[in-house]
C-alpha cells in the first residue's frame, strides 16, 4: 500500500521547470477487440500550457485521457506525466481528471464532496475548492443531486482543483451547459490554472472557445495524431489563400493543400506554407476554428507536430544539459 | 486493519475548524477511504446494525419466556415440559429467519457494492484521486465486512444464548437442521462473508446494480440448496447398537442426549457384524414367528442406529466455516487481482 502522505513536503512548491513535459507519449497505442483506439502516438505537452485536444467523436481522445490518467493501460508505448510514470504515486498525485460525465455522489453535500476530496488527497488546497464552490454561490449544505448541471460541473472543478495538480486533464468539461455557465466556468477555468501554473488538457468539440483559453493543440483522427504545437506556431504554419479551389494554380505549388475551403465567410484554400509567401494575393493566417475544422474535414492531411511537441527534441536535450550542467 | 485507523496525512491542514459534516449521525470517526465508504454507504450500514440490534432485544426477550416457562414448571425427568412447543417453534423459525442473513448480506451489501460505483460513475471519481484503487478496494471491502462479522458474531451468540436451555432437552429440535447449524457458532459468520464476496464479484463483473442483485440472488440460493444437502456429510457418523436380539421385548438403541439420528432408520446388526436395513423381512412381518425366522436365518442379533453427536457441532461447524471462509478468501483475491486490473 503506498502512502500518498509521505508527498505532502513537497506541497505545492512542484512548480514544473520551464521547458519540463507534463506529458510525453512514446508510441503509445491502445487496442480494444474492435480495433486499435489509439496507434503510434508520439506527442509532449510543454509545463504550463493550455492544451485543446480535438478531433471527431471515437478519434481516440478519450482513450488518450485515460491513458494518461492511467485509466486505461496501453497496449505499446508508453505515457510520463512530469517524468514519471502514467500511475505512479507521483504522476497519480499531480494529476487531475474530470471525466465527461462528471461523476458525483449525488447524496453527498457540497461540502462531503469537498471533504472526499480533503480525506483522499494529501496535496488538498480547501481554500482553492471552496473558492471555486463560493464563487458560484453553490451553497456548501446542498446535496448534489440538487444542484444544476452548471452548478455540478462546477462542484467538480472544486474538486479537481482542490487536489492542486500540475496537470489537470478535462474531458468535454462544458458539453452540457449554457452558454452563460459555460463562459463563467470557462473563465474560472483559466484564472485558476493561470493562477497556479497547472497543465491543462482539454477536449472540446467547442472549437470557437477553445480559442479563447488554448495555446496549445493536439488534434487527433482516426487513431493517430494530425496536429500538434502552440497555436500561434500552428496557425502561421497555414494560410488561407483567396484563390477559387481547385488547387492546381501556380500559386500552392510551395505549398500543401489541406482543404479546398468553401466556407461561409470567406472562400479560398487552407494551405500548409511550404515556402514564404511569394505571390502578391492577400493571405490571412487561419483562425484557430478555421484550421480544426479543416484538419478534421481531411482525415488524410499528412500530420504536422511542430518542434516543441516532438519527443527527444533539442528543448528536451538543451534542457538536460542545462540541469546538467547545474548538477556539476 | 490499517484502512480503519486514523492516518495523520490526511486531516486538513491545522488551523482549520475539523467539523466533519458526514458526522451528523454520531458516525465512527475515520479518516480517507473509510471515512468515503463508510459515508457512501451508511444507511445500509446503519441499517445492518440497527436490525442486528432489533433482532438481539427480540430474542433476548423471547429467551427471557424461555427461562420463565422451564423456572415455572420444573421437570424431573430432564426433558421438556408440557405445552412447550410454542416456544420451541419460535426458536426454531427465529432461526430460519436468521438463515436469510447470508442472503441479505449477499444481495443488499455485497452486489451493489461495487456496482453501484461502476454504474454511476463514482469508481472514476475515487480513482482519479490521490489515493491507490488498492487500497480503496482494500477499504471497500473491509469496512463491510468488519461488520457484517460483528453482526454476524452477536446474532450467532445470542441465538445460542436463547437456544441453551433446551439445546438437550429437546426431541424436536435437531441441532443438524440448518435452524441450528447455521445461525450458531463461526457458521453465520463465514457464511455471510461469503456470500457478500459472491455478491461483490458479481457485482464487479456485472456492472449494473440492479442485475448483479438478481444474479446474486441466484447464486446464493445455488450454495443454499447444495449446502443444505452436503451440511451433514462434515460429521462423523456414530453407531450405537445392541446385541440382545430384535423381539419384542428387546431394548431398542438408546441415543445420547442432543444426538440425532441419521441414515435409513434402525438397521438390524447381524452376528458378523454386517447391518441390514429396515426392509429386511418386511414382507413378513404379519406374522411373528415367520418373521423371527427370517430375521434368524439372517443372524441377526440386535439393532443399530446411526447418528451424529452434539459433540460433534462444534468441529463441523468449523469445519464448514473454513471452506466457505477459503471460498471467501479465494473470491477476495480474485475481485482485488481484477479490480487492480480491469476495474472501470
Amino acid at each position: 500500500m503506498d502512502h500518498p502522505g509521505t508527498h505532502r513536503g513537497n506541497g505545492a512548491g512542484f512548480a514544473p521547470p520551464v521547458g519540463a513535459s507534463a506529458i510525453e507519449a512514446h508510441g503509445l497505442g491502445k487496442q480494444y477487440r474492435r480495433g486499435w483506439a489509439l496507434r503510434d502516438v508520439s506527442f509532449r505537452l510543454p509545463a504550463g500550457r493550455v492544451c485543446g485536444l480535438v478531433g471527431p467523436n471515437g478519434a481516440g481522445k478519450s482513450t488518450l485521457m485515460g491513458l494518461a490518467t492511467n485509466m486505461i493501460r496501453p497496449t505499446t508505448g508508453s505515457l510520463r506525466v512530469f517524468g514519471a510514470a502514467a500511475g505512479s504515486t507521483e504522476s497519480v498525485l499531480r494529476t487531475a481528471f474530470l471525466t465527461q460525465e462528471k461523476p458525483l455522489f449525488g447524496r453527498f453535500t457540497v461540502a462531503e464532496t469537498l471533504r472526499l476530496g480533503r480525506e483522499l488527497n494529501p496535496r488538498w488546497d480547501q481554500e482553492v475548492a471552496e473558492g471555486i464552490v463560493h464563487a458560484g454561490r453553490v451553497p456548501l449544505k446542498a446535496r448534489i443531486g440538487t444542484l444544476s448541471g452548471g452548478q455540478r460541473t462546477r462542484v467538480a472543478f472544486a474538486l479537481a482543483f482542490g487536489k492542486r495538480p500540475d496537470l489537470l486533464i478535462l474531458d468535454e468539461p462544458m458539453s452540457d451547459l449554457d452558454p452563460l455557465v459555460r463562459r463563467e466556468l470557462m473563465a474560472t477555468l483559466t484564472a485558476e490554472a493561470a493562477e497556479h501554473g497547472t497543465t491543462v488538457l482539454v477536449s472540446s468539440h467547442m472549437l470557437a472557445e477553445l480559442e479563447h483559453i488554448c495555446d496549445y493543440l493536439l488534434v487527433v483522427a482516426d487513431g493517430g495524431l494530425r496536429l500538434a504545437g502552440e497555436v500561434n506556431e500552428l496557425r502561421a504554419a497555414h494560410a488561407l489563400l483567396d484563390i477559387p479551389g481547385g488547387g492546381s494554380l501556380p500559386a500552392v505549388a510551395p505549398h500543401t493543400v489541406i482543404e479546398p475551403h468553401h466556407d461561409e465567410g470567406r472562400p479560398g484554400v487552407l494551405v500548409r506554407l511550404g515556402a514564404p509567401i511569394t505571390s502578391g494575393g492577400p493571405v490571412t493566417p487561419p483562425t484557430l476554428e478555421e484550421l480544426l475544422l479543416a484538419y478534421l474535414r481531411a482525415p488524410d492531411a499528412p500530420s504536422l507536430i511542430a518542434p516543441s511537441a516532438r519527443v527527444g527534441d533539442i528543448h528536451d536535450i538543451i534542457a538536460r544539459d542545462r540541469q546538467k550542467a547545474v548538477t556539476v | 486493519m490499517t484502512t480503519l485507523t486514523h492516518d495523520p496525512a490526511h486531516t486538513a491542514p491545522a488551523g482549520r475548524p475539523q467539523h466533519a459534516p458526514g458526522s451528523r449521525l454520531a458516525g465512527p470517526r475515520l479518516g480517507g477511504t473509510a471515512w468515503l465508504v463508510w459515508r457512501q454507504h451508511r444507511a445500509a450500514f446503519w441499517t445492518l446494525i440497527a436490525l442486528t440490534l432489533l433482532c438481539v432485544a427480540v430474542m433476548v426477550l423471547l429467551r427471557g419466556q424461555v427461562v420463565d416457562h422451564l423456572d415455572a414448571h420444573p421437570q424431573k425427568s430432564g426433558g421438556l415440559p408440557p405445552d412447550f412447543e410454542k416456544y420451541t417453534v419460535r426458536l426454531f423459525s427465529f432461526g430460519g429467519y436468521l438463515g436469510y442473513v447470508p442472503l441479505l448480506t449477499g444481495v443488499l451489501l455485497g452486489a451493489p457494492l461495487i456496482a453501484g460505483d461502476l454504474e454511476s460513475g463514482t469508481a472514476k471519481l475515487v480513482t482519479s484521486q490521490s489515493v491507490s484503487r488498492l487500497r480503496w478496494l482494500t477499504t471497500k471491502l473491509a469496512l463491510p465486512a468488519a461488520l457484517i462479522t460483528l453482526s454476524t458474531a452477536v446474532l450467532a451468540a445470542v441465538f445460542n444464548w436463547w437456544w441453551s436451555p433446551v439445546k438437550a432437552r429437546s426431541d424436536t429440535l435437531e441441532w443438524t437442521s440448518g435452524a441450528f447449524f447455521d445461525v450458531t457458532g463461526v457458521m453465520p459468520v463465514a457464511y455471510a462473508l461469503m456470500t457478500f464476496a459472491v455478491g461483490v464479484a458479481a457485482g464487479m463483473l456485472l456492472r449494473r446494480t440492479l442485475v448483479s442483485m438478481v444474479v446474486t440472488l441466484g447464486i446464493v440460493v445455488a450454495i443454499g440448496v447444495v449446502w443444505d444437502r452436503f451440511r451433514l456429510d462434515l460429521g462423523n457418523l456414530v453407531s450405537v447398537s445392541t446385541d440382545k436380539g430384535v423381539g419384542p421385548g428387546a431394548a431398542r438403541p438408546k441415543l445420547p442426549a442432543g444426538a440425532v439420528q441419521q441414515g435409513e432408520g434402525t438397521y438390524f446388526l447381524t452376528s458378523s457384524g454386517a447391518r441390514l436395513d429396515w426392509t429386511t423381512c418386511l414382507d413378513k412381518i404379519d406374522n411373528d414367528r415367520a418373521h423371527t425366522a427370517c430375521l434368524e436365518a439372517k443372524h441377526v442379533i440386535g439393532w443399530s442406529i446411526d447418528y451424529l453427536p452434539i459433540s460433534q457441532m462444534h468441529t463441523m461447524q468449523w469445519l464448514g466455516a473454513g471452506i466457505m471462509l477459503a471460498v471467501a478468501a479465494a473470491i477476495v483475491t480474485f475481485i482485488i487481482v481484477w479490480g487492480r486490473k480491469r476495474l472501470l
